[in-house]
């Protein structure tokens, strides 16, 4: 019982970083119908930013709490203006173009990102600073053995606090209300005076701060950074998107904790070697009787 | 491109066309004399993604599926012959068909359960699919796990070793040679033209009689076979099958090698197969980072200048125009003249809780010009989709010449003699339009996929008929100077006969059109209805949707008129048109108004199909 | 028409200029030519995660290259490097073989991934050029019985047992997890310290692997905790081990985790701060252990303003033993090469005298064990002669 607390536990915290990635899938692809590769990408380098600030600020004699806060929030911004820039250069040119024109700009994207990094800041593994108030020993107890660290609370209700945060977003704001209006139909939305680059420029915008933040909260938690991180954890974050119906806000949270819930008892109940395995299998298996996913409505496909 | 004019002009004539083939074919054939070991090793590797390139372009380029997990079949094709070479002393060559054939199986067990989905959720799947057989392979004691199989023997043909870079070299050029031949024969085919429909629009190729699942699969088989010798020669040449020779990014480099070269084209594969295994090389001396680098920022500037790659398949298209047309004959239905042929009996359907249908009656008489009106979301679609198979009713007969067609697939009720068109005439835009006659004769042709792929004498006897007979129909309808254009350069009215000659390539006893007029103006309008008449006297029964009370009065002997789910009143033009029922129907209502229930959507399968998609408050 | 033959015709005339600018070299392959620079050629992982061990590696060759210069070899001809990527990867791997072939290499050292090593050895040794292996310790290199296979470090088999006698020993365990990563390396050094361990008298109460990258190995090691081991052994490598030690910690995990040798990096103790005090890894003794390396750690140290790594010894031997080998073949042929090394006896090299049995093994490799201490790894213990476990400092 107690270990299924733990897996819980753990899955719910993983399932966090998943489910505010995949947002940032699930928001463009719902836009645009672009699966954004690069978007792992811009978790990586809000990353790698949150490291240098941290590298920088500890020990500069500032409480640790304001490092985080300023490490977080510098890192959001930078992804978010990684993702503006990217919309603008590489896929506003494209969005009349084929489809897998963009997925090969995307891919494009991913590796200029990513060996772009490494270029500037090495192919090794680069530590993070520990940061006091997060490690363990600060925890709530729950059971004779099973601990709630703070640093975990602080992933899963940062997480949940921008999912909802951006969900008012969405259905309340005049810009959401576009971002939903292009995602119906392009065409329309124009008519209707929906400034369309702008608002495809919002959705990366906010899709990749939410990687960055994302990102920062990994460095803390995981406190080591290499430029391929984002690789890994984007491929997982793009199957939740999928899993909960990708283009669909409230199926990327659900897909998020359910990809990360499903692979600790994976690794718990079955073995760590079969954790992906299991995990794609369980997609395979949920699609085939959902075809869109769990929250995910059938969609017609346009050509 | 202005500079090298003088080039290109040169290159232009035909006297140049030949000699520069042979020369191209002597650089190839000479390639491993001029060049080091090294380099005939990066052109074997180049040369096997060619293959590997020519399978994935059936998947992805004609059939329009997106697949980011192909390296699993290369995989499944590599550890089958590395398994019975390696472990149990199988001769290599055996191997082969062995190894093709677990791979088709490997297509098939994907492809199957997963072609429902659209092609996005395939991409995750196929994803998935490429890691759930790579982990198993690293996790399983007979693949080796991380070590992986090792290969002690090489081929032997005539007692000369094979493994040598060379021999390889023309080796894998000869299997290069053989699947290209092989591909080119398939995707010129009835087959080929069914993957490009299915890619083109899945639920319209499905209408007109295109069999879409099947050819789904039949894509990701024939993808999986030719990855599969891919994978049978990469293990006896690299001598070692491993995981980590499948991974993601194989599956990426496999698929950018279509995307660069331009889907669909022999020499775009080459092209890109050149620079996804030649570039690396060229660059490898700059350093490892700046070589990815700069590949990245390549790709992303390709993008801007060629979208659709290096060299995309040609611009006009596909089958030359039958020098000769040919009538098909109608087929035989035991049905005399004036007896009912069609036989509608309480179609219901339900979407939800919204009753689209409510126990609607048709008698359609063999021969007989049928009307269906009705004010705009009254469901007269829907009695479309519903008959022909697109959904299925809740409840309710449909039996054509004595045969029930509930439950049949769309295809399959072109089979049995039922054509349809469409709102708005949706085409096969980016194939040519004596492409969409002949994937209009699908569902009456019966070459597979040998026949078709070893071009045998009985598979081109029905292609050359289908040709004839495609001119025949173009020639019935009006299109044939304009056979070899894409459907989507035809004007308004010329798609809206192109979609008739589609529907009537089935040679079907029963034609359902689907507001055929709607948009025409008055010249259009009265050619149309002289093409209907001449339908009709071939002997084809039609039932046709339309607005235009004069049309429907000029061409149908009797009227039905639906509303709000229900049949109102049925009878001759004239007494439709005095029913007050029928006035009060559509009082206020703007017969010219186009928008029908389902303008905007898919076949217009009802409220649930037409829900926009995406970035939605959930349900 | 005519555009498509336009097109055709610019992209054939462009193929073929590719083609043919391709081509850099001429003619056949492999040997030596008796005259100008002898070249041996150095693989090692210059891409990927792996690139830092490779660079250290060529390094180290390099080092080697240059004492062998200013002592004169054959002839008064010089020795050259010819370095490639393998990228650890076998199908880079076996590329790299081919173009260091075409390059007339005599012989190869270097090598780090075991999965990229094997395919390698396999192109070499049908050339029939010697390969001497510096860091891949996977015992199917040099169990397949290939006359021309070499290695200066031990291999997994005898790492495993240094592995298992300390836990099972020295620790007094009797039951401990076993933990890798699903490469070549991690997972052969695992089923062989399974193997020992059962010899031993223990058990294996765990056993799986982790998923390199993952970063959160948290329900992994619940899972281990719950089998109640008594010492935990990780064979992956160390861009893992850091989070990993972190979290069991974290998990209040309080048996020993002992590391293989591919842990033996500072990013551990920097990414798993005060959770890496008492971290042990089993290795081959560190360049700083063993009096013999001083002055190469010296030099390298001045060479490279850096440390040298782990491997760097032993591909400094590696080419050290080759040189010596060509010096007693007097001779630049590969095959006479190959005689020379298997007759080699008690060889002086940095890491120990250096001898191979028939399948080119090393006989005799010395394990230690290093722990973290003060932040810093420090000479742990290792067994004598006798079979008795005494300090390695010395």
């Amino acid at each position: 019982m107690n270990d299924f607390l733990q897996y819980t536990l753990n899955g719910l915290t993983v399932g966090a970083f998943y489910a505010l990635v995949a947002l940032g899938y699930t928001m463009v692809y719902g836009i645009i119908r672009l699966l954004n590769f690069a978007h792992g990408d811009f978790f990586m380098v809000g990353a790698f930013l949150a490291t240098g600030v941290l590298s920088l600020l500890t020990g500069s004699g500032l409480p640790s709490g304001l490092v985080v806060v300023v490490a977080l929030v510098a890192a959001t911004a930078a992804a978010a203006a990684l993702g503006g820039v990217s919309a603008r250069i590489v896929y506003l040119p494209l969005v009349k173009a084929p489809k897998l024109s963009l997925l090969v700009s995307a891919l494009g994207l991913s590796l200029a990102v990513e060996y772009g990094t490494a270029l500037s800041q090495g192919t090794g593994f680069r530590s993070v600073p520990h940061i006091g108030f997060l490690s363990a020993e600060h925890a709530i107890g729950l059971t004779d053995g099973v601990r709630l660290t703070y640093a975990q609370l602080g992933v899963i209700a940062v997480s949940l606090a921008l999912m909802i945060g951006l969900y008012l977003y969405v259905t309340r704001t005049f810009t959401g209300t576009a971002m939903r209006v292009l995602a119906m139909d392009q065409d329309a939305a124009r008519l209707m005076g929906v400034n369309v680059e702008r608002t495809i420029m919002m959705t990366f915008i906010i899709g990749a701060g939410l990687a960055g933040t994302a990102g920062t909260m990994y460095a803390l938690y995981y406190p080591q950074v290499n430029f391929l991180m984002g690789f890994l954890l984007g491929l997982r974050a793009f199957t939740a998107a999928v899993l909960g119906g990708i283009g669909n806000i409230p199926g990327a949270m659900v897909g998020g904790f359910l990809i990360g819930l499903l692979e600790s008892y994976a690794t718990g109940y079955v073995a760590g070697r079969w954790t992906d395995v299991v995990v794609f299998g369980v997609l395979i298996g949920v699609l085939v009787i959902r075809p869109s996913g769990i929250l995910g409505e059938r969609v017609a496909e346009r050509v | 491109m202005r500079g090298i004019s003088g080039l290109t002009g040169l290159l232009d004539s035909a006297r140049v066309k030949i000699p520069s083939l042979a020369v191209f074919a002597v650089v190839l054939l000479a390639f491993p004399s001029i060049a080091d070991e090294y380099w005939t090793d990066v052109g074997v590797k180049v040369l096997l993604y060619v293959v590997l390139g020519l399978g994935i372009n059936v998947v992805v380029g004609y059939a329009g599926l997106l697949d980011l997990g192909y390296s699993a079949f290369f995989a499944v094709g590599g550890y089958t012959t590395a398994i019975l070479v390696g472990n149990y002393g199988v001769n290599w060559w055996l191997t082969l068909p062995i190894a093709m054939l677990v791979a088709a199986i490997g297509g098939y067990l994907i492809g199957y359960p997963t072609l429902r989905l659209r092609s996005d959720y395939l991409a995750i799947v196929t994803l998935g699919f490429g890691e759930i057989v790579r982990v198993t392979a690293n996790n399983l004691e007979f693949t080796g796990g991380p070590d992986g199989v090792i290969l002690p023997f090489r081929p032997v043909l005539f007692g000369y070793e094979l493994a040598g870079t060379q021999s390889m070299y023309y080796l894998v050029l000869v299997i290069a040679l053989v699947v290209g031949l092989g591909a080119t024969s398939l995707t010129r085919s009835k087959i080929g033209r069914s993957w490009e429909s299915v890619r083109e629009d899945e639920r319209v190729a499905e209408a007109v009689g295109v069999p879409s699942i099947r050819v789904k699969a039949l894509a990701y088989v024939v993808g999986g076979v030719i990855a599969g010798v891919a994978g049978a020669f990469f293990a006896t040449y690299i001598g070692i099958v491993s995981p980590t020779s499948f991974t993601f990014l194989t599956s990426v480099l496999i698929l950018l090698v279509v995307l660069i070269g331009g889907r669909g084209s022999l020499v775009g594969v080459f092209l890109g197969a050149l620079v996804v295994q030649g570039t690396p090389e060229v660059l490898r001396s700059i350093g490892d980072e700046w070589r990815i680098f700069l590949f990245a920022v390549v790709l992303i500037v390709l993008m801007f200048v060629r979208p659709l790659g290096l060299w995309p398949a040609r611009t006009r298209r596909g089958a030359r125009l039958a020098q000769s047309a040919e009538e098909p004959p109608l087929p035989e239905v035991g049905v005399a003249p004036g007896e009912p042929l069609l036989e509608v009996r309480g179609l219901t359907m339900r979407f939800g809780g919204l009753l689209a249908l409510n126990d609607v009656d048709i008698t359609v008489g063999r021969g007989e010009v049928l009307g269906v009106i009705g004010p705009n979301g009254a469901g007269k679609t829907t009695v479309f989709n519903c008959v022909t198979g697109v959904v299925r009713p809740t409840a309710g007969k449909v039996v054509l010449g004595g045969e029930s067609l509930i439950g049949r697939h769309p295809h399959q009720v072109v089979q049995r003699g039922m054509a349809r068109t469409f709102q708005g005439a949706r085409l096969f835009s980016d194939m040519s339009v004596v492409e969409n006659v002949l994937v209009g004769m699908t569902a009456r042709m019966n070459s597979g996929v040998l026949t078709s792929l070893l071009r045998l004498p009985a598979q081109r006897r029905e292609e050359q008929r289908a040709g004839r007979q495609a001119r025949y129909w173009l020639d019935f309808v009006g299109l044939s100077d304009k056979a070899t254009r894409f459907a989507r350069e035809l004007s308004y009215g010329d798609q809206r006969r192109l979609d008739i000659a589609r529907a009537l390539a089935s040679n079907p006893l029963v034609l359902l059109l689907d507001e055929p007029a709607a948009g025409m103006n008055p010249s259009e309008k009265a050619d149309l209805m002289e093409l209907i008449g001449r339908i009709r006297d071939r002997g084809v029964t039609v039932v046709l949707i339309e607005h235009d009370m004069a049309f429907v009065m000029g061409l149908c002997e009797r009227v039905l008129v639906i509303e709000t789910g229900a049949k109102l009143t049925e009878g001759s033009p004239y007494e439709v048109q005095q029913d007050p029922r029928v006035i009060e129907a559509y009082l206020g209502v703007d017969e010219d108004d186009e928008g029908d229930e389902d303008a905007d959507g898919d076949l217009g399968a009802g409220p649930d199909d037409t829900t926009a998609p995406t970035l939605t408050k959930g349900q | 028409m005519e555009n498509l033959t336009r097109r055709l015709g610019t992209g054939i005339a462009l193929t073929s200029v590719a083609l043919l600018s391709a081509c850099g070299g001429n003619g056949s392959s492999g040997g030596d030519d008796g005259s100008g620079p002898i070249r041996i050629g150095v693989s090692a992982p210059l891409s990927g995660d792996s690139a830092a061990a490779g660079t250290d590696i060529v390094n180290a060759a390099k080092l080697a290259v240059k004492k062998i210069n200013k002592e004169g070899l054959l002839d008064g001809r010089k020795v050259e490097i010819v370095q490639v990527d393998d990228a650890c990867d076998a199908q880079t791997g076996t590329a790299a073989m081919r173009k260091l072939l075409t390059q007339k290499v005599v012989a190869v050292a270097g090598g780090y991934c075991s999965g990229a090593v094997i395919p390698e050895t396999m192109i070499t040794d049908r050339a029939g050029v010697p390969f001497i292996a510096d860091a891949s310790t996977n015992v199917e290199i040099t169990e397949r019985g290939l006359k021309h296979v070499f290695r200066t470090i031990g291999r997994d088999d005898k790492q495993s047992e240094f592995a298992a006698r300390y836990m099972v020993e020295y620790l007094k365990a009797d039951s401990v997890a076993v933990i890798h990563d699903n490469t070549a390396y991690s997972k052969g050094l695992a089923e062989a310290t399974k193997d020992t361990v059962k010899k031993l008298g223990a058990k294996t109460v765990f056993y799986d692997a982790i998923t390199p990258g993952a970063k959160d190995f948290t329900s992994f090691l619940t899972k281990a905790k719950s089998t109640k081991p008594q010492a935990i052994y990780f064979t992956g490598y160390y861009a893992d081990a850091g989070l990993l030690l972190k979290q069991a910690h974290e998990l209040g995990i309080d048996v020993p985790i002992i590391g293989g040798d591919a842990n033996q990096d500072p990013t551990v103790i920097k990414t798993a701060g005060r959770a890496a005090e008492g971290f042990t890894t089993t290795t081959a003794p560190l360049p700083d252990f063993i009096k013999s390396t001083a002055d190469f750690v010296s030099a390298y140290e001045r060479e490279y303003g850096t440390e040298p790594g782990p491997y760097a010894p032993y591909e400094y031997d590696a080419v050290n033993v080759l040189a010596d080998a060509i010096a007693r073949a007097a001779s630049a042929d590969s095959e006479k090469i190959t005689e020379a090394l298997h007759a080699t006896k008690d060889y002086a090299g940095v890491t120990g005298p250096i001898n191979f049995d028939e399948k080119g093994d090393r006989v005799h490799p010395i394990y230690v064990t290093a722990v973290v201490e003060g932040g810093a790894f420090v000479p742990g213990k290792k067994l004598d002669e006798s079979g008795n476990w005494v300090d390695a400092k010395g």
